[in-house]
């Protein structure tokens, strides 16, 4: 807009200034200095002279001070312009100092986060290394452990490999063992099997003998039926013959009466009759002669009889033998049971060759029990140790995985700050970029329009503000690859700390396997000493002798060994007795002690001997009795009333014989007195082959009462009860 | 027995032989009267370590265990044997103290058929001496009560035992064996014996007390059942 002005007086360049310095002028307008001819127009005479010199001054004026007012208004457009701009720029100050001093604000709390963060690191790291340090013995202390129980376990491999070899060694020799043991087997087989050829052997000659006996037996049956029946023939003939005798000593006496003239006339009756008896006679020579043969038949019998009662005895013998061929085999079933047991003992025990190294073995093996219960102690003592180790250790591994996961966890939440922090380096770079250019379009503005010193001092400032963040945005950087580098190496920690935990771990699993091992080997030796094994090295197992289930049987056995005392010590008084009386005390016998001794004890065994004769001749004597009796015709009555005398008063009851004869014959017959002889020597044989004293059969008392006796079958039949009576004592054993 | 004195609780080598052989008395006891081995009306109640304990009135038994506690014990009294022979000759001599000289080291208590004198059941009391006590006379403390308790839990487990130990069901008999060192002379009443072992046996270790200078453990080991 045009400000009309008046036209202007003829003013004094004084009244210019005094526009100038009007109220309405804005000192902050840049000075305005007009062209000369505003100020320098001046009304001249020339001009009023004339009024077209005035109008054209006018006109002249009038543009001039359009242009002037034209050129205010863009002046003052500029500067509204300016305002406007220097408003937004205060505007723009205004933020920019408060987002500088959020900034610092910002930059402070970092500031003092980061000092918080680097100490807080400081003490971590310092942490950290000292832990780091502790590892490092711990791991120091590992190793070494590591390398004990390297050590334990080569010393173990090499006590495995020397007991692998040892049991080669053993295994080997109980091969041989067993080689031995199945030789010895074999020969006891072998020797069992011989045995029990020579058992069948002897068994089928016994029972070959036994059909032989038999078959003798009842040959000699035969015989004696034939001898009993011969007997009789013969008793017939005899009969005959003696009345035949009879008759021929009648005949003689008749015929010695006869007168000599009828000799003639009876010659041939009586030749007939001499002929007819010759005849007769050699039939009764004849018969006699059988009789004779019979009678050698019935000795023969009689042998017969005799040789079947040995053959008898000899089945006895046999079968005696028999059982002890029993016996045999069971003592050969014991002794092969034994050699079983042995042989698994063999089995069981190693390094045995021999019965006799099994005492040493069972030594040897008690000892190594006794060393392997010291090695389990110390196995034990060790174990406890390890499983202190092991606890020690899981717990320290335990507290590493802690550790390790609250470094994970830290170095994460460092990392996170650290992104955080290059964010906001970032973004605090962007800002100072931005704060750069601003600056430089400032600082450009400021050198075109040449405004007040306070904006420089802005700029300054911020400037300076800039550079200070720069400076601690690098420090940032630092601090953050120091970090960077720190969690790095945590990391690298981390992971030797997880080889580390693994390889514990792995070390508790091997610790934990001998644990068990050691604590199966534990249970194993406490089992066998609560077995109640022991070293015969070292211990020996005794036990009172007066137990309580023997207790009354000692005290029989102390009675009879009292008894027994007693009696040796009479015995041994009688002879010191008889050795006094004799000379022996001249002489000077440096055995008689000895002699003593073995003259008790073959008084002992005499005296037992005596016993058991006297048992079996009691027994024999009675089945004997009978017989005589059946057989010869005497009858054996005790007769108590007359004793004889015997050595150590002892009373024997008199044996007496009762003739008992089935005939009526005289003391003077020929026949009977040699029948009786007969009797008294087969009597007198059968005593001794009895084993009887003959002075006791045969007793001859005067009496001769005269009984029947049974039949020669009643006497064999009572003959084999005897036989099958008779059985050896058992003391005669 | 044994010179121990209530104030201070010492025990000497001599009392802890006789603390031994004592409870071992009573555990023979126990276990004679627990298993079966001999009627009940044979045994007689008694106050011991605490409890009522059963002793057993057979003349034959308790002559029998007081020679073998003397034996144990080495003290020189009069050796009740079986048999009274004055001209018997007692070999005191080599009745040295066994438990005094260390020289015991295991006492079983073994418990037999009968009638096919099988091995049942081995009560088996282990004994370890301290051999500086031994050797140097040494005394050592321990309270009285505390072995009362150790004992007195002992003979609870012992009579506790018939819960699991097999029934009985045939006569028996029982004898006593003594582990001691090889160069222990052997008394007169005793003889070498084989260790009466049974085969695969079960096994139930009981408690154990210890008076310093002897420890006793306690282990009874039976015929498995199951191989019947």
């Amino acid at each position: 807009m045009i400000l009309r002005t008046p036209v202007p007086k003829k003013r004094r360049p004084e009244s210019v200034v005094e526009d100038l310095h009007s109220p309405v002028s804005d000192r902050r307008l840049v000075r305005y200095e007009e062209p000369g001819p505003i100020t320098a127009v001046e009304p001249s005479d020339e001009m009023v002279c004339t009024y077209h010199c005035r109008q054209m001054v006018k006109s002249e004026f009038m543009a001039a001070l359009n242009n002037a007012e034209k050129q205010v208004a863009e002046y003052q457009a500029k500067l509204e312009l300016m305002n406007n701009e220097l408003t937004q720029s205060e505007d723009e100050r205004t933020k920019f100092r408060d987002s500088i001093l959020s900034l610092e604000q910002k930059l402070e709390a970092s500031k003092g986060r980061e000092q918080a963060l680097q100490e807080r690191l400081l003490k971590e790291v310092d942490e950290f290394m000292e832990r780091y340090k502790e590892q490092v013995k711990q791991c120091s202390e590992l190793e070494v452990q590591l390398s004990k129980e390297v050590d334990s376990r080569k010393k173990a491999e090499l006590s495995f490999t020397s007991a692998k070899e040892r049991a080669t060694d053993l295994e080997g020799r109980l091969q041989r063992l067993s080689d031995s043991a199945e030789r010895e087997k074999n020969i006891i087989k072998e020797e069992r099997q011989h045995l029990q050829d020579d058992s069948k052997l002897s068994a089928r000659k016994m029972t070959a003998d036994v059909c032989f006996l038999e078959r003798m037996t009842l040959r000699a049956e035969i015989s004696e039926r034939e001898s009993e029946l011969l007997k009789k023939q013969l008793n017939g003939l005899r009969k005959q013959l003696d009345e035949c005798l009879c008759e021929k000593n009648a005949l003689e006496q008749k015929l010695a009466t006869y007168p000599i003239p009828l000799q003639e006339s009876t010659s041939s009756e009586d030749k007939n009759l001499v002929k007819y008896l010759q005849e007769q006679i050699r039939g009764y020579e004849a018969e006699v002669q059988e009789a004779r043969k019979f009678k050698a038949f019935h000795t023969n019998s009689e042998l017969l009889k005799e040789k079947l009662i040995e053959e008898k005895g000899r089945r006895e013998k046999v079968e005696v033998e028999l059982s002890k061929l029993q016996d045999v085999q069971l003592s050969a079933q014991k002794l092969e049971l034994e050699l079983v047991s042995w042989k698994s003992l063999l089995e069981e025990l190693p390094d045995v060759s021999s019965l006799s190294d099994i005492p040493k073995k069972f030594a040897a093996l008690q000892k190594e029990a006794i060393q392997n219960m010291m090695e389990v102690s110390e196995l034990k003592a060790q174990l406890k140790q390890l499983e202190v180790a092991l606890e020690l250790g899981e717990n320290k591994r335990q507290h590493y995985e802690k550790e390790s996961c609250l470094e994970k966890q830290r170095a994460n939440n460092a990392a996170l700050e650290a992104k955080r922090l290059q964010m906001m380096l970032s973004s605090v770079t962007e800002e100072r970029d931005r704060l750069k250019k601003e600056a430089a379009m400032l600082s450009k503005l400021k050198n075109s329009h040449e405004s007040g010193p306070p904006n420089e001092t802005l700029v300054k400032d911020l400037e300076s503000s800039l550079a200070d963040r720069e400076n601690t945005i690098k420090e940032l950087q630092t601090n953050l690859h120091e970090q960077q580098g720190v969690v790095n190496h945590l990391h690298d920690e981390l992971k030797i700390l997880s080889e580390q935990l693994s390889s514990e771990a792995r070390r508790v699993k091997s610790l934990e396997r001998e644990g068990d091992r050691l604590r199966a080997e534990i249970s194993l030796l406490e089992s066998k000493l609560g077995h109640g094994d022991y070293s015969a090295a070292n211990t020996k197992v005794l036990r009172m002798v007066n137990t309580l289930a023997v207790d009354n049987e000692t005290k029989h056995t102390i009675d009879s060994l009292r008894e027994e005392l007693k009696k040796t010590q009479s015995k041994l008084q009688a002879i010191e007795e008889l050795k006094g009386q004799s000379d022996a005390a001249n002489i000077i016998d440096d055995g008689i002690p000895e002699k003593l001794a073995q003259l008790k004890s073959q008084i002992a065994t005499l005296e037992k001997r005596e016993e058991r004769y006297k048992a079996v001749f009691a027994e024999k004597i009675s089945i004997f009795r009978r017989a005589c009796c059946l057989l010869f015709g005497y009858k054996v009555r005790l007769n108590c009333r007359r004793c004889l005398s015997v050595p150590l008063g002892h009373e024997m009851s008199f044996v007496s014989f009762n003739r008992t004869i089935g005939f009526a014959l005289n003391r003077e017959d020929p026949f009977a007195a040699n029948r009786v002889k007969d009797d008294e020597g087969a009597a007198l044989d059968l005593a001794t082959t009895r084993g009887l004293d003959p002075s006791l059969v045969l007793n001859d008392h005067p009496k001769n009462t005269c009984e029947c006796c049974a039949t020669m079958a009643e006497a064999s039949e009572l003959m084999d009860e005897a036989e099958a009576m008779e059985e050896p004592p058992s003391m005669m054993r | 027995m044994g010179s121990r004195t209530a104030s201070k609780d010492i025990i000497t080598l001599r009392g802890s032989a006789a603390i031994v052989c004592e409870f071992f008395g009573y555990a023979a006891n126990s276990i004679l009267y627990n298993r079966g081995i001999y009627p009940e009306e044979s045994f007689v109640k008694v106050k011991k370590y605490g409890l009522p304990m059963l002793l057993t009135q057979d003349e034959g038994v308790k002559s029998f265990l007081a020679g073998l506690t003397s034996q144990l014990t080495g003290t020189h009294l009069k050796v009740l044997c079986l048999f009274d022979l004055p001209s018997y000759p007692f070999h005191l001599n080599a009745s040295q103290e066994w438990m005094e000289a260390g020289k015991l080291q295991r006492v079983v208590l073994v418990i037999m058929s009968r009638t096919t004198m099988e091995v049942l059941e081995r009560w088996n009391f282990s004994i370890q001496t301290d051999a500086e006590v031994v050797e140097k006379g040494l005394i050592k403390e321990k309270s009285d009560k505390e072995i009362m308790r150790e004992i007195q839990a002992i003979m609870r487990q012992i009579a506790s035992s018939i819960t699991y130990l097999p029934c009985l069901d045939e006569p028996c008999v029982f004898d006593v064996l003594a582990y001691t060192d090889m160069d222990v002379a052997i008394p007169f009443s005793w003889i070498e014996s084989d260790a009466k072992l049974i085969e695969n046996p079960q096994m139930v270790k009981l408690h154990s007390f210890d008076t310093k200078i002897h420890k006793v453990d306690t282990l009874v080991s039976y015929k498995n059942d199951e191989q019947d």
